[in-house]
């Protein structure tokens, strides 16, 4: 046991010092990009833009971090991007450098729900008659804050809901606490304040932000989009807000070395209070755990009593069930519940999770109830009705303390896989502790630590799973009276 | 003679189980019996004649499909009575003991009586322990069942029913699974409570056991009560030739010795566990060698050899046969024979329609 966490430690630790970094010329132009791989994120202009370029390798990533993240590997030579994504510090801190300016001027405006006429005209007259200039060059040039002007958010209005694609400074990234920073979301927050609304805001990929626009889970989603005639077939889009250059960034050669453990340990729990983010990551998987597992049961008693009922049909109709469900991934399955069965329904992330988790937990936790019953031999069921019980009692008396023993191993294997499988709540927008690490993550570039603090969380969680449980055991609890 | 007071009455009972072909198995044909305060009935007869399904009947385990059982002058058979009272008065010791797994010795035995019946655990526990003490089990309260060996785990069972301070106590072959040297302790328990003067129905394959014990005895045969008597009566007087057959039939162990490569060693354990099986265990010793003086000395050539052992249960005969293929004179010189002569009660040496028997009684 202690020897398999030396070497996955030591394993962890090696990966996360790779430097396979690739000498190159640094080009000047888009005609030096010739034979070099450039990283954009999916879906933006420069992705089709250089899909039709053969001379050019291309890294498609998720998300701008990621691709960001790919060059700083060597995964891809020059990360291309809207210049003002990154900002001079940012590109210092991240130890990369802009190459070159394209020549390319883009509009970018906020995207909105098709038909949703009324938001769209209440967001132009705001981008119109707002200081849009002077917010802007204070999140890019570092010019004075503008102050805002006073609101008043009416009680009973409905938070206007945002979602961002991008999760870096100066554009827009999430600070201490969740708090969302720069050039978009303060824009954005200002019209909600205008209209009277609450600012909400959350952190998607592009493809995902878009479908919960689609599915009315959202109101607007930034990440400084173009509008084009493609996407106006899908979604609507604002008045420009701002005009962006294409930039062409390349590593910083002879930069920084590693930093030392500590000093990443500092950067990545305690700068910005970091820790408090993995704390309510942390709150979230158990909140969402707990109450899969709860619900779950409950709803595995059903299933284990439909497994035992008389009644065919009730049998077959719950196999199918299992079939279900172990025939979907439970990514998929959230995914579907999230965009599909709930859309529109305002239903909270979480919610939806635990609904998710639940239903999942039902199938298999039913089959282990049914068969650690089914594993108490019939002269026991005999003996109590023998003895004058009834059914219910022997149930309670005989069955159940016997089942308990045979039953639980499977039942907290289940758990920690349950567990586990919560990991995935970030494609909905869910900060919970595998997301955290990755926000964390996409705000210093150090993939090592973050995941490292959240390895050794889950493993702690696994671990307090199984003894909790291992203590509903009647040996346990007998062993601790005496 | 008429009964005292009648405690339980059987009426018209039939059960029927359905193969898993779909074809009908009936194994209780229309029974009727009545069952008084303070009777100790033995219920005889070979397996699958309904001796266990009757039983389980008797307590609603298996309900009956048509007929009326009567405890106390109240129908259990009505589908409105609560069961619970009634099994509450009607113990159980099973084939398999069925002790709860989960539980020690003493749980086993309090935890009806402190559920059911409210005993304070302290009472519970005082009186499991006499129970204990009356079946030799007072040193075993902390054990757990799997710790225990077959004759201590169904004593511990009798004990728990005992403990329900039930009116009669149902045996479902209460040593049939037991290992024959466990057996006579478990049946010494049942004839101690007999002699207590409790009310026993208790079906068995022990033949002695049943007539020393029983002061009625119930033969049954293909779903029937085919004769009910007292032991006296059953075993030597039957009325129907069937009863008269069973009663008197004659236990067999056979070894057919075809080589020298065969396992001797086998004959020592399992003769040993036919002795003690049917009470012969003085014969053991003497049995085995003389088998050993047949084969190694007086026919060390001849193979093969078939040795048949015979015990009839009632009148206590034992054989030695030594039976060999094809010949048509005596096996045997004289000198085996003054020999074995010395050792035996009887040597009859015959022909048989395949070769030559000589059977020694022991």
């Amino acid at each position: 046991m202690k020897q398999t966490v030396v070497i996955f430690l030591t394993l962890l630790l090696l990966s996360s010092c790779g430097d396979g970094r690739k000498q190159f010329h640094e080009p000047r132009s888009e005609a030096d990009l010739s034979g070099l791989t450039i990283a954009t994120s999916n879906g933006t202009y420069y992705h089709g833009k250089f899909e039709k370029r053969t001379d050019v390798g291309l890294y498609i990533a998720n998300t701008e971090t990621d691709a960001l993240q790919a060059v700083r590997q060597g995964l891809a030579d020059v990360y291309v991007t809207d210049e003002i994504i990154l900002s001079q510090e940012e590109m210092e801190r991240l130890n990369i450098k802009l190459a070159f300016r394209g020549k390319e001027t883009f509009k970018v405006a906020f995207a909105l729900k098709q038909g949703n006429r009324r938001l769209q005209t209440e967001l132009n007259r705001f981008l119109a008659e707002a200081p849009i200039g002077d917010i802007t060059s204070h999140w890019i040039a570092g010019t004075p804050e503008v102050p805002e002007k006073e609101y008043q958010i009416a009680p009973d209005a409905p938070p206007l809901r945002c979602v961002c694609a991008i999760n870096m400074a100066p554009v827009s990234y999430i600070s201490a606490g969740g708090e969302w920073k720069g050039m978009e979301p303060d824009i954005l927050r200002r019209f909600a304040h205008t209209t009277g609304r609450r600012f909400q805001m959350e952190n998607m990929s592009l493809a995902a932000a878009v479908a919960a626009l689609q599915a009315g889970n959202c109101d607007i989603v930034s990440a400084c989009i173009t509008p084009t005639e493609e996407r106006q077939l899908s979604v609507d889009f604002s008045d420009p807000y701002y005009e962006v250059h294409p930039g062409y960034f390349v590593p910083n050669t002879g930069g920084r070395a590693h930093a030392k453990i500590n000093e990443r340990l500092r950067r990545s729990l305690l700068i910005e209070r970091r820790w408090e983010m993995i704390l309510h990551g942390l709150l979230e998987t158990v909140k969402i755990t707990l109450f899969s597992i709860l619900l779950g049961s409950v709803l595995g008693g059903f299933v284990c009593a439909a497994k035992r009922s008389r009644r065919r049909w009730l049998r077959e109709l719950v196999a199918l069930y299992g079939l279900f469900i172990s025939g979907i991934p439970a990514l998929v399955f959230l995914l579907i519940l999230f965009y599909v069965v709930f859309a529109g329904t305002g239903m909270p992330p979480s919610a939806v999770a635990i609904v998710t988790f639940a239903l999942c937990f039902a199938s298999s936790s039913g089959n282990i109830f049914h068969s650690a019953i089914s594993s108490v031999p019939r002269g026991q069921i005999e003996a109590g009705l023998s003895l004058g019980f009834t059914p219910m009692q022997t149930f309670n008396f005989v069955i159940l303390p016997q089942a308990l023993k045979k039953g639980l191993p499977f039942f907290a294997g289940e758990c920690v896989g349950l567990l586990k499988s919560t990991s995935i709540v970030g494609y909905i927008a869910i900060h919970d502790l595998t997301h955290v690490g990755d926000l964390i993550r996409s705000r210093t570039f150090d993939a090592f630590m973050p995941l490292f603090v959240v390895t050794l969380i889950y493993f702690l969680l696994a671990w307090l799973i199984r003894k909790g449980l291992g203590m509903l055991l009647p040996e346990a609890r007998r062993r601790k009276k005496t | 003679m008429k009964p005292i007071c009648t405690m339980i009455s059987i009426r018209h009972l039939s059960k029927t189980f359905r193969n898993p072909d779909g074809s009908a198995n009936t194994v209780l044909k229309d029974v009727n019996c009545e069952i008084s305060k303070g009777e100790v009935i033995s219920i005889i007869g070979p397996s699958g004649s309904g001796k266990s399904t009757l039983l389980r009947a008797m307590n609603m385990l298996e309900p009956p499909d048509s007929g009326e059982i009567w405890l106390n002058g109240e129908n259990i058979t009505a589908p409105s009575y609560p069961l619970e009272t009634m099994r509450r008065k009607m113990g159980m010791v099973f084939q398999n003991f069925n002790l709860f797994e989960n539980m020690t010795v003493m749980e086993n035995i309090t935890c009806a009586p402190v559920k059911l019946l409210h005993l304070s655990r302290e009472q519970a526990e005082l009186q499991a322990l006499a129970l204990l003490k009356e079946v030799g089990m007072a040193h075993q309260a902390d054990t757990y069942p799997s710790e225990l060996s077959g004759g201590q785990k169904q004593r511990a069972a009798i004990a728990r029913a005992l403990a329900m301070q039930p009116e009669i106590i149902l045996f479902d072959e209460p040593t049939s699974s037991l290992d024959p040297t466990m057996v006579g302790e478990v049946l010494s328990v049942i004839r101690h409570l007999a002699k207590l003067g409790l009310t026993m129905l208790i079906v068995t394959h022990e033949m002695r056991f049943a007539r020393d014990v029983s002061t009625r005895i119930l033969f049954m045969n293909e779903g029937v009560i085919y004769e009910d008597g007292t032991p006296d009566q059953i075993f030597n007087h039957p009325v129907h030739s069937a009863t008269k057959a069973f009663v008197n039939r004659i236990q067999k162990l056979v070894y057919e010795i075809d080589s020298d490569y065969y396992d001797y060693y086998q004959i020592h354990t399992s003769l040993g566990r036919f002795c003690i099986k049917y009470n012969i265990a003085d014969k053991n010793d003497l049995v085995f060698a003389l088998i050993k003086e047949v084969l190694f000395e007086h026919l060390r050539s001849v193979r093969p050899i078939t040795v048949r052992i015979t015990h009839a249960e009632l009148s206590g005969v034992t054989s030695l046969d030594i039976m060999v293929a094809d010949i048509s004179v005596s096996p045997l010189d004289d000198k085996a024979r003054s020999s074995l002569g010395a050792q035996v009660r009887q040597i009859i040496e015959e022909p048989t329609t395949r070769g030559f028997r000589v059977k020694l009684i022991v």
